[in-house]
């Protein structure tokens, strides 16, 4: 055998399953690695009262995407990075345990667990337009802080959930007009939130919800949120894909405590109807009302903006060809109640929602 | 006088009255509680999170149902994500340490189990809403739950030594009285073989491939996507054309297109539950299989 058989043969035999194997096996592993999600939303206005340019066709909305896993026998970590057209944000990351018995713990920046629509992300608003009274309040989206909190399960007979809240020293910013940032150490920005759930029967439950989110703004005034939610909710359990209907309404108050001198900032309510008639079909109708509204709800600062006592219809269709896209069709029709010449904002709105990839169920 | 009377009464019955059961079982499925209690006998009480006429695709994740398992000491899972939907809300927000993912209370009840239909290749939802670990429905094969009760006796024993012999011995004779059973459906179902039926989600797979039946298609065009009037017509010509005559759905699925289908195709349609409560004669795993195979028997013979 000649010396470049050999040393052919030597190759095929030796070096050719090394080569092989180091190209398949790896000392990094992908098998633990954390589910991934994707959510999209794309949105197309309307609106006659909206002049400046791009403020009315198509746009993108936001994208956000969703990694979790188990850390260890212990927690799970969950984030959430979402992103627009201009910016990218980690607008949650947080661990929780649900190794003590009767209470969840989470520690991380979160949404706080105030009220019923502030804990949803924007892909699962009923209407694409948030409540006015949220951005006169905890902010469109929630308030997303710093923070721990702990929900105990109480031992009552009913589902009675209480949630104890502190997080970190915040200042307001175009997310919440929310000022708890006192540098005072005594200031520890905090939430009480209780939850209760009854079962009406087998199909329909009613939540009984209050909130108080508390802390200290630099101006050493005690600023507060409070607020109070039900909801009637029906799923036919026959039909849970099908059929069933929502019912729901919320209070929200702003207020300040200057020593003795009480001042309500912002206050308003919203109440809702969301039927579902199909498989894939929803439609929802809401009506509310904000009382010293600061915020512009029009989202477009050099138009007219809507403040004071404002008043808003909305009504939407949804078509969900599967669980994983959206089509939302909707109409609303704002005005001011404020005594002089009303004013009006008027949009009809296209929403386009997808999600790929893992996503983990919404709370119900 | 009388008050303390009826007080030493009151905690004579208390004394007198059975103890608890050694193990508090919740189950996702009833099929799965129908096995534990059998599996557990007088030592366990399970209990079911969905109602056998509930889509287990989508139960909605209630916060009483976290409340009902909140001191359960043991949760069965049927696994491979057909609980995907609403178990990962349930779990952690019953607060329960002992049944969170991981712990030796949580029990995927798969494990074991010959999956069927497991996706090679790339799994796309373009494909509708695709089970990525196989078919779940496993529950529909008799077989698969003899294997279910060695697996939960297996379970028990460790979590309550005390009892392991019982729960040995009841799950010895939960697999005989299966036994026994399956070999009379086998009969009852043999002169059918290899006749090709229709159902509305492919739920049913288990049971057709262990009573040589034949899948011939399905009510739902894919997996979750509720059927169009085309498609319904498209799939009746076909069924018309291969003489198939039978169309099967559950409690929860749309009972009219199920209908609409079988009456283009000129058969018929029969609604038969896959899960333990989907109907009343379907009050534990031997008598929904007996209703099925009654059913079934009935109407691919017609009506005789």
């Amino acid at each position: 055998m000649s010396y470049r058989i050999k040393l052919f043969a030597f190759i095929w035999v030796f070096l050719i399953p090394i080569v092989t194997n180091a190209q398949t096996r790896s000392i990094i592993s992908n098998l633990a690695n954390p589910a991934i999600g994707m959510s999209a939303l794309f949105l197309g206005q309307a609106a006659p009262n909206l002049s400046l340019p791009g403020s009315t066709g198509p746009s993108f909305q936001e994208a956000e995407i969703s990694v979790i896993s188990t850390v260890d026998p212990l927690w799970t970590l969950a984030g959430n990075f979402t992103f627009d057209a201009g910016s990218g944000v980690a607008e949650e990351a947080y661990a929780t345990t649900d190794s003590v018995p009767g209470i969840q713990f989470k520690v991380g920046e979160f949404r706080a667990a105030f009220g019923k629509h502030g804990i949803l992300h924007t892909h699962a608003f009923p209407f694409i337009q948030a409540p006015i009274i949220m951005s006169n309040s905890i902010g469109e989206e929630g308030f997303k802080n710093a923070g721990l909190e702990a929900a105990w399960m109480t031992p009552l007979p009913w589902y009675c959930e209480l949630t104890l809240g502190g997080y970190h020293q915040i200042e307001a910013d175009p997310d919440h007009p929310l000022n708890f940032n006192a540098a005072a150490m005594n200031n520890i920005p905090y939430l009480i939130h209780l939850k209760n759930l009854f079962d009406l029967d087998e199909n329909t439950t009613m939540e009984l919800g209050g909130s108080d989110l508390t802390g200290y703004g630099y101006d050493g005034v005690h600023h507060a949120v409070y607020g109070g939610d039900i909801t009637i909710r029906n799923v036919p359990l026959r039909q849970s894909n099908q059929h069933g209907w929502i019912l729901q309404g919320e209070y929200i108050k702003k207020v300040s405590y200057n020593n003795s001198l009480y001042d309500q900032e912002a206050d308003g309510w919203y109440a809702s109807f969301q039927y579902r008639w199909g498989q894939e079909w929803w439609s929802g109708v809401r009506v509310e009302e904000a009382f010293n509204s600061f915020s512009d709800i029009t989202d477009n600062p050099t138009d007219t903006s809507l403040s004071g006592h404002v008043q808003r219809a909305s009504v939407n269709v949804a078509w969900l060809p599967s669980e994983f896209s959206e089509m939302k069709l909707e109409y609303g029709l704002a005005q001011t109640a404020n005594g002089g010449p009303a004013q009006y904002d008027n949009r009809v709105m296209l929403q386009f929602n997808y999600i790929i990839g893992f996503h983990p169920p919404h709370a119900y | 006088m009388r008050t303390l009377k009826n007080s030493i009464l009151l905690i004579l019955v208390a004394l007198a009255t059975p103890a608890f059961a050694d193990l508090k079982v919740a189950t996702s499925l009833g099929d799965l509680a129908s096995i534990a209690q059998a599996v557990g006998g007088k030592h366990v009480t399970a209990i079911s999170l969905c109602k056998g006429y509930e889509d287990p695709h989508f139960v909605p994740a209630k916060p009483s149902l976290m409340k009902a398992i909140q001191n359960a000491d043991v949760f069965v899972s049927v696994g491979l994500e057909l609980d995907g939907g609403w178990l990962p809300l349930v779990i952690p927000g019953s607060r329960n340490p002992k049944i969170q993912v991981g712990q030796p209370g949580f029990v995927d009840a798969s494990e074991g189990v010959n999956v069927l239909e497991k996706p090679t290749g790339t799994v796309s939802r373009a494909e509708g809403d695709v089970h990525p670990l196989g078919n779940p429905h496993y529950y529909t094969d008799p077989k698969n739950l003899e294997i279910v009760a060695d697996h939960l006796a297996r379970i028990f024993s460790d979590l309550d030594p005390a009892n392991a012999a019982d729960y040995g011995a009841n799950a010895k004779e939960f697999n005989a009285h299966m036994e026994k059973a399956l070999a009379g459906w086998k009969k009852q179902m043999k002169p059918f073989a290899g006749t090709p039926i229709v159902t509305f989600h492919r739920n049913f797979d288990y049971f057709i491939d262990r009573f040589n039946l034949k899948l011939f298609g399905t009510v739902e065009p894919k997996p979750g996507i509720p059927p169009n009037p085309r498609y319904l017509s498209e799939t009746a010509q076909a069924m018309e054309k291969a003489g198939v005559k039978l169309v099967i759905y559950q409690p929860y699925y749309d009972a009219d297109a199920s209908k609409e289908l079988a009456k283009k195709a000129e058969g018929v349609s029969v609604e038969v539950p896959t899960e333990v409560g989907g109907m009343p004669e379907a009050k534990d795993v031997f008598s929904k299989f007996d209703f099925i195979v009654g059913t079934l028997a009935k109407n691919l013979s017609g009506g005789k």
